[in-house]
């Protein structure tokens, strides 16, 4: 397992279901993560950046030799899209549980990713690539190239991800700085500084396809996810089906993205994303050649276990999921340790408290627990709360609830946030697009002042101090270990109906 | 029963009462139910659990889906060195004493009470430890900075 956290955490368990030995690697700092524990075996990676831990690839393939492991599983981020990584695991005599390194290549340089979608038919946003190198000269043929697109329009690294390398430009006169920039930041983050124009579309969805693909010639898709709501080019609030989604456009979507894997021989699980523009026309935006973070929406709504099909594609066996159904509505937040009154300013401290809601169609995927410390070395996503219901209304009902339930004190969290951001009237009618939360909150977001409940609180500071609640166990505490095991004596005279 | 606590306006002077079993605050009341649970029953009827937490002299609080953050400010405390320190922060009269020489204490035991300024303060120990000496006892009068007891 070539990853931590969380999604480290979603893999050991599909291993260990399928009946699967796991080792986790580990970066000294992560010495006792809940990652660590569900593994059968820990290998102590030697070093302290992340570059000297998570992203070594020859010490994570030697860590696989060591201990006699067969396969590797990247998960997301990290080597997860490195095509040289995927050679380098298959050179080792090792299963490399993703993609061809080919396809990863394909699509993961922008500008080919297009030419090889345009070649396939399928539609990609309107707009250039330019190859040319010289900066000079690249910024001649850019120019050149921004007249036929016409604005506004965005810049992107081909190289890119991430927001990195990327500018919005409205006007001509903006374009050579814009441009100077976009290029500068390319090189600096890629070292690579090819940029390709596309029409800004704005006011578009974005809407992407779960694909999965085995080594017997078998590619399906597994219908839509939307995941619009984003801040700072992060998603925060995803779901499928997508509210505004038809049979027949699903059916359309589908097949472009059966179409962009099966261009690429693509094998195992990926995801297509497009933009939907409110004309109802979509555009091929990038392939993720991996699982990705809101893939249990998708498995909620499905009912495939996505990484269990990884891993039975890896094996060589065919896919077990059959025709695509698509029953009821599910909805993933995403939880940060940020303060989103601040920026969405990452936050760290300790998990005092950590009590997750819990009842039916409630599913809780995270890599913590109470106790752990939040730290800045890592990604400040602490969770993934998902909640499926019969419709799209009851499954908003549901996540209100579960969030106002989510009790997490001692680290500030987004928590609050994604509770008011389920109450907004785009989410509410299903009508997001990719600047909700900058036109919803413009000045950004802040708590709503309650004063009853802030007094409410400060009678309860007042008197926890008084009775020394904090020298007790927490309620937190006491609830969440359900005081010990139950003993048979107290159940015996029980009936049940 | 009063705290001082932090708030962007200043500090804020906290005066629970009690009636019954509940602390009252501005017609809100809490009341400790078994294992620590604590109850909120509102000024306007609405009831609700707390959960709380205390992370440095930070408490937090849920309460109905929101978090609220109240920094607790030790009475007559100028900064942290004094934080829990055994020292009288402030000239005043021991109310109670609830250790004995020879006890062992952990970090944050409640030590000694004093009272000044109709505000109880309450001495906590800093550290685990062994309390070797007790200094006064319930009644006595007590300058700012007397050494209260000795914990080692």
């Amino acid at each position: 397992m070539a990853n931590r956290g969380e999604i480290a955490c979603r893999i050991l368990r599909a291993c260990r279901e399928a009946g699967h030995p796991t080792v986790a690697i580990c970066a000294s700092n992560d010495v006792g993560s809940l990652f660590t524990e569900m593994a059968n075996e820990v290998i102590v990676l030697n070093g302290d950046t992340i570059a000297e831990t998570y992203l070594d690839q020859q010490q994570i393939i030697q860590a696989a030799k060591t201990t006699g492991a067969t396969a590797i599983h990247p998960g997301f981020g990290f080597l997860s899209e490195r095509a040289d990584f995927a050679t380098a695991v298959e050179s080792a005599g090792l299963i490399w549980i993703g993609p061809s390194a080919l396809a990863i290549k394909k699509m993961g340089d922008k500008m080919t990713a297009r030419q090889t979608m345009r070649a396939a038919g399928v539609p990609v946003i309107p707009g250039e690539e330019v190859e040319e190198v010289d900066e000079a000269k690249a910024l001649v043929a850019l120019r050149d190239a921004s007249t036929r697109v016409g604005y506004p329009l965005l810049l992107k690294a081909s190289s890119g991800g991430g927001g990195k390398g990327m500018r919005a430009v409205h006007g001509p006169d903006e374009f050579d700085q814009a441009a100077t920039g976009a290029r500068r930041e390319a090189v600096a983050a890629f070292g690579d500084g090819r940029i390709y124009i596309e029409r800004l579309l704005s006011g578009s969805k974005h809407i992407e396809i779960q694909v999965l693909a085995d080594k017997h010639g078998r590619t399906v898709h597994l219908g839509e996810r939307e995941c619009s709501v984003q801040r700072r080019h992060q998603k925060v609030f995803e779901e499928a089906p997508g509210p505004t989604m038809s049979q027949a456009l699903r059916e359309a979507m589908g097949q472009a993205a059966v179409a962009a894997a099966e261009a690429v021989n693509y094998v195992g699980a990926g995801t297509v994303e497009f933009l939907l523009a409110p004309s109802g026309e979509f555009f091929f935006l990038e392939m993720n050649t991996r699982i990705q973070v809101e893939h249990p929406v998708t498995e909620l709504v499905t009912g495939v276990d996505i990484v269990r099909e990884q891993l039975r594609i890896a094996n060589g066996e065919p896919m077990s999921c059959g025709p695509l159904m698509i029953r009821g509505h599910a909805i993933e937040v995403r939880l940060y340790a940020e303060d989103a009154a601040n920026g969405f300013l990452p936050s760290i401290g300790p998990l005092a408290v950590f009590r997750p809601p819990e009842g039916p169609g409630i599913r809780l995927d995270t890599g913590v627990r109470e106790g752990d410390d939040v730290t800045p070395n890592y990604d400040p996503m602490l969770a993934k709360l998902i909640v499926w219901a019969p419709s799209r209304h009851e499954a908003l009902q549901k996540m209100r609830r579960a969030l106002d339930e989510f009790v997490v004190l001692g680290t500030t969290t987004n928590i609050e946030f994604l509770r008011d951001l389920c109450d907004a009237a785009p989410v509410v009618d299903g009508l997001t697009t990719t600047t909700t939360i900058d036109e919803l909150w413009p000045n950004g977001w802040n708590p709503p002042t309650v004063p009853m409940l802030e007094e409410a609180a400060l009678l309860t500071a007042a008197s926890a101090e008084t009775l020394g609640l904090h020298r007790q166990r927490t309620t937190g505490t006491a609830e969440s270990s359900n005081g010990g095991p139950v003993s048979p004596f107290s159940t015996l005279q029980r009936r049940f109906p | 029963m009063q705290h001082t606590f932090a708030s962007k306006d200043g500090p804020i002077e906290v005066t629970l009462t009690k009636t019954g079993d509940a602390f009252v605050l501005e017609g809100h009341e809490l009341r400790q139910h078994n294992r620590g649970r604590v109850h909120i029953t509102l000024r306007d009827g609405r009831t609700c659990l707390a959960h709380t937490a205390k992370v440095g002299d930070v408490w937090w609080v849920h309460l109905n889906g929101r978090t609220y953050k109240w920094e607790r400010i030790e009475p007559g405390s100028s900064g942290a060195e004094d934080e829990g320190g055994l020292v009288a922060p402030m000239p005043g009269k021991v109310l109670e004493v609830l250790v004995r020489e020879g006890d062992a204490v952990e970090a944050g035991a409640p030590l000694m009470v004093l009272e000044a300024m109709k505000m109880e303060h309450r001495i906590v120990a800093s550290t685990d430890g062994i309390v070797t000496n007790i200094h006064f006892n319930a009644g006595d009068q007590v300058a700012q900075g007397a050494t209260l007891l000795d914990l080692e």
